[in-house]
């Protein structure tokens, strides 16, 4: 595999009047291409800080994030983030449009990822006329539009009900697996992590080091309903699990 | 169309119908009695006029022609204070929100002209610009900007975090923001800032009229009292209300159509 992203050292802190909150400490990761990883800890730990920073949008203290300058990046945010004055297509396209890039190969894609999860039909309403799971779809085909080197899952499924998360995470795992997508997830729930995941980080309380890596070998990658079914399943969410109760002690 | 669908329609539509009923029959009866009070003379005719005496007040304006040419330079007056203000204001709310720095040093700034009541410039205004219509107009502008500058603004501080960060992940510009989605997601704020814009606007621009105007609505009343002719201040009074509904409605129906999927 090759090195898409290379994490070295990094540390980032906040300033209040209060005073200086340290996020995250000294956080070394590499991510091969293809990779999927999930980052699990503690609420309130650094997960998010540390994805804003691989992304871009927050700036670090310390250290060097080494990546292609190309690289690009798609941000799935916990909340869909729709734009509620935009149709349904248009919202689909928005990062195309922003990046200047409505070429016919990506408006083709767009629309093949509409067909597939079933929007097409709504292509010209407005999001208020979709459910909670189809907007989250939405907010995915407009993260994949743009055709991402690195996918990077910020909670995405946490506010669905279980039923959407399912299905919604299957469909994401699908999809990435079969375009050979780079993901990194941030996530609090440990079933997703270990069936979503070839790697399982977990961060400690703040300030956030990296307290173990967990490599998950599952067999089948079919689905990450398969994945559950997988006979190790139980061994990696114990492993996890036990890490991150030794969080709270 | 199922039975009890339709079944709703009608008893949304005989709901809807009910309200109007009792709003015009609250408007009836308050203008009948009226009439009878005075008419009877249980209220005096010279001081409260009567329904009757404001229709006829108001025909003999429009024989002599008047009542348009009044109508005209106020809401001539309006609607130049209402374009001045909104578009002032929404320019600043926008300079506000790019600069934090500067938003936060004129925070206080804008709060005290906020809350200082403006009809105390008037003398100031009318030495300043003179008395003419530049002071009805400053006056106006006076009373909406302020509002206008800190709804807008806020406006664009509501604008949805998760968006915000969206956009930044693309890569997008500050002018791409700026019009794909600050401007936008705040058009709800900005309509309501309309609608008390446009209120606003009438009492800066009635001020302005009772103080230094030789024509308009404000100038009527204003006549009216000082030739003890109360005919013609309550018919100014019902006049400015037709207005102010009018002008209202015009701001819910641009609303209907700017919200319609938000």
């Amino acid at each position: 595999m090759n090195n898409l992203l290379e994490i070295n050292n990094i540390s980032k802190s906040y300033h209040t009047k209060e005073g200086e909150i340290l996020a995250i400490k000294e956080i070394n990761l590499t991510i091969n291409k293809g990779e999927i990883i999930s980052l699990v800890g503690p609420s309130g730990c650094g997960k998010s800080t540390l994805l804003s920073i691989i992304s871009g949008l927050d700036k670090l203290d310390k250290g060097i994030i080494k990546k292609d300058k190309d690289l690009k990046i798609g941000y799935m945010l916990q909340s869909d983030a729709l734009l509620p004055f935009l149709t349904i297509y248009e919202n689909a396209i928005l990062g195309l449009k922003i990046q200047n890039n409505l070429t016919k190969d990506r408006l083709n894609y767009v629309d093949y990822l509409l067909k597939l999860y079933n929007l097409d039909d709504f292509k010209n309403n407005y999001p208020s006329s979709l459910s909670g799971g189809m907007k989250q779809r939405l907010a995915l085909i407009r993260t994949l539009a743009i055709n991402p080197d690195i996918l990077l899952l910020d909670e995405p499924f946490s506010a669905l009900d279980q039923q959407s998360r399912l299905m919604i995470s299957d469909d994401v795992y699908k999809i990435v697996k079969k375009e050979k997508k780079t993901v990194i997830l941030v996530t609090h729930n440990i079933e997703e992590a270990t069936v979503f995941s070839d790697k399982v980080i977990i961060l400690s309380k703040r300030p956030a080091i990296i307290k173990n890596i967990i490599n998950i070998n599952l067999e089948n990658n079919s689905s990450i309903y398969e994945r559950r079914k997988d006979k190790d399943f139980n061994k990696y969410f114990d492993l996890i699990w036990k890490d991150l109760d030794n969080n709270d002690n | 169309m199922t039975t009890e669908h339709k079944k709703y329609l009608l008893k949304f539509k005989i709901e809807q119908a009910k309200i109007f009923f009792f709003q015009l029959l609250i408007i009836i009866s308050f203008l009948v009695l009226w009439e009878i009070l005075v008419n009877t003379g249980i209220l005096s005719a010279f001081i409260y006029s009567s329904p009757s005496r404001i229709v006829n007040t108001i025909i003999d304006l429009i024989k002599a022609n008047n009542f348009f040419i009044h109508i005209y330079i106020t809401l001539k007056e309006v609607l130049i204070s209402f374009i001045l203000g909104l578009s002032l204001g929404f320019i600043i709310a926008l300079i506000l929100y790019e600069c934090p720095f500067l938003a936060k040093i004129f925070d206080p700034f804008l709060t005290m002209i906020n809350s200082l009541p403006k009809v105390a410039l008037g003398p100031l205004i009318i030495i300043i610009c003179g008395a003419n219509v530049k002071s009805i107009i400053l006056m106006a502008l006076l009373i909406n900007l302020i509002i206008n500058i800190i709804s807008i603004y806020n406006g664009f501080l509501g604008t949805n975090e998760y968006q915000l960060k969206l956009f930044k992940s693309f890569n997008a510009t500050k002018w791409q923001i700026l019009t794909k989605l600050v401007i936008p997601s705040s058009y709800r704020t900005i309509i309501s800032s309309l609608k008390l814009c446009v209120s606003q606007t009438l009492i800066g621009v009635i001020m302005g009229e009772f103080l230094v105007s030789k024509q308009g609505i404000g100038y009527l009343i204003v006549y009216g009292k000082q030739v003890f002719n109360l005919n013609l201040v309550m018919s100014g009074i019902i006049i400015l209300a037709i207005i102010s509904f009018v002008l209202y409605k015009l701001i819910v129906i641009l609303e209907k159509k700017l919200l319609k999927n938000i």
